[in-house]
């Protein structure tokens, strides 16, 4: 990005190239809706490019990268001023692995399907803490950042919200066997 | 440990984010409490479910949408650096900018001197204050504008950098480069006027004055248009009348504008 905000563009493209994927997978988790995640990625790496200036070498760029990610998902949802509906599991095409037998697959399927339900379920606040504390290359310290807490704070949040995921991922078990 | 702080951790043990004291002390009570080790189960198994998610990637359209504003932002730098080069290839060289620039850092070493045998006398604070001014006048000027004029912000943001860009005494060429360009390239009327403010102070150099006759018949506002004519009549440039008796004759242009031009070129 230090060479980008020098005035390398072609290196953009490499970092778009590293980064897209993790970050479209948080959206898409974070909106539950892949077009919402899709639009939402282009604005952050716009953004990138049209404030690349104000880049500082200070910390990780992947919380840089967060940080305007949760930015422009909280626009996209002022806009469209409606909860996200996360939970079509067709709209998130799953791909299940083919090594996997029919059976073992379909189960999978309904797994990913009951979660992304359950994902849905949780407010938006509690879903991104949540989201962004399961991110491998951040730490709770650029989780705080991010959200502009305190570690402790967003440690708490996290947490919090994992056990309200697993409730509503329970009761949506038991409605479907009921 | 009592469960409430066991239970805050058992992501960071399921993750291997703990250290390792508390990694054994939270293990320990887990080992001892069955609510905790039924928790702990339910958290890592959830924990596992939730990274174990597909992620597909995204379809080919961001790539291309993305990949397609990059290009087009390098185009717009290219265009203004081109409009600057153009501009200073068309005043003959960079004899002023260059020139200016040379003495500049010249003179530049020559205040370093002075100023670290200052250094060795012992004022060593004073010294280090008066470097950093320098180092901010002499060094940063010039990316500041290259980096913040050039490139895409708030009106406000632009206007900004140009008000301190305009108020430099410095003759540095890519201050000048950057006010230039502002003055063509700018969406906003105000910061197009304050960067030709700024130019005044520079007018005696040719590339100042054939970067705004560069200018003219590219601008669309009436108000700059005049303003950029009082320019080339303060800066006295004569070269600037082909242009003007264009202008005058230009029954689209605003009638304000023909006047101006009329004006200057009988005052030229």
């Amino acid at each position: 990005m230090l060479a980008v905000r020098d005035g390398d563009l072609d290196s953009m493209g490499e970092l778009f190239e590293r980064h897209h994927g993790p970050l479209f997978g948080y959206l898409t988790k974070l909106t539950g809706n892949r077009a919402a995640a899709e639009d939402i990625s282009q604005v952050v790496f716009q953004r990138m490019l049209k404030y690349r200036h104000t880049y500082r070498d200070e910390g990780k760029f992947t919380a840089w990268m967060y940080h305007l990610g949760r930015r422009c998902a909280a626009d996209h949802f002022r806009k469209s001023s409606s909860a996200p509906v996360a939970v079509d599991p067709a709209d998130l095409a799953d791909h299940p692995d083919e090594a996997r037998s029919a059976d073992e697959s379909a189960v999978a399927r309904d797994d990913h399907a009951l979660l992304h339900r359950a994902l849905g379920r949780l407010d938006r606040d509690d879903r991104e803490v949540l989201l962004l504390s399961r991110l491998q290359e951040l730490s709770f310290a650029e989780v705080a950042g991010i959200l502009e807490c305190s570690v402790g704070a967003a440690r708490v949040r996290a947490h919090r919200a994992l056990k309200e995921l697993r409730d509503h991922y329970l009761q949506i078990q038991k409605e479907k066997h009921t | 440990m009592n469960c409430q702080s066991c239970s805050e951790k058992m992501a960071e043990l399921a993750d291997a984010r703990l250290d390792a004291d508390t990694a054994a002390q939270v293990r320990a009570h887990i080992g001892g409490c069955a609510e905790c080790s039924r928790e702990f189960g339910e958290i890592s198994r959830m924990l596992a479910a939730l990274d174990g998610l597909p992620q597909s990637p995204p379809s080919h359209r961001l790539r291309a949408k993305v990949m397609g504003q990059i290009e087009t932002e390098k185009l717009t730098l290219l265009d203004q650096a081109q409009f600057a080069s153009s501009i200073r290839s068309a005043a003959g060289g960079r004899p002023d900018g260059r020139m200016a620039w040379q003495r500049l850092v010249v003179r530049a070493i020559g205040v370093c001197a002075v100023l670290a045998a200052g250094f060795a006398l012992g004022e060593r604070t004073a010294t280090q204050r008066q470097l950093a001014d320098l180092r901010v006048r002499v060094d940063t000027m010039g990316q500041l504008v290259e980096q913040s004029v050039l490139q895409k912000r708030t009106a406000g943001d632009r206007l900004e950098t140009v008000l301190t860009a305009a108020r430099s005494q410095v003759p540095d060429e890519r201050v000048i480069d950057g006010l230039i360009n502002s003055l063509a390239f700018d969406p906003s009327v105000n910061v197009r006027l304050n960067a030709l403010s700024g130019l005044y102070r520079h007018s005696d150099q040719d590339v100042v004055r054939a970067g705004v006759l560069a200018c003219l018949p590219r601008e669309s506002n009436p108000l700059v248009q005049v303003s950029e004519i009082d320019f080339l009549v303060a800066a006295k440039a004569r070269e600037a009348a082909p242009e003007l008796r264009k202008l005058s004759l230009d029954e689209k242009a605003d009638a304000d504008v023909r006047d101006s031009a009329k004006r200057a070129i009988a005052l030229l």
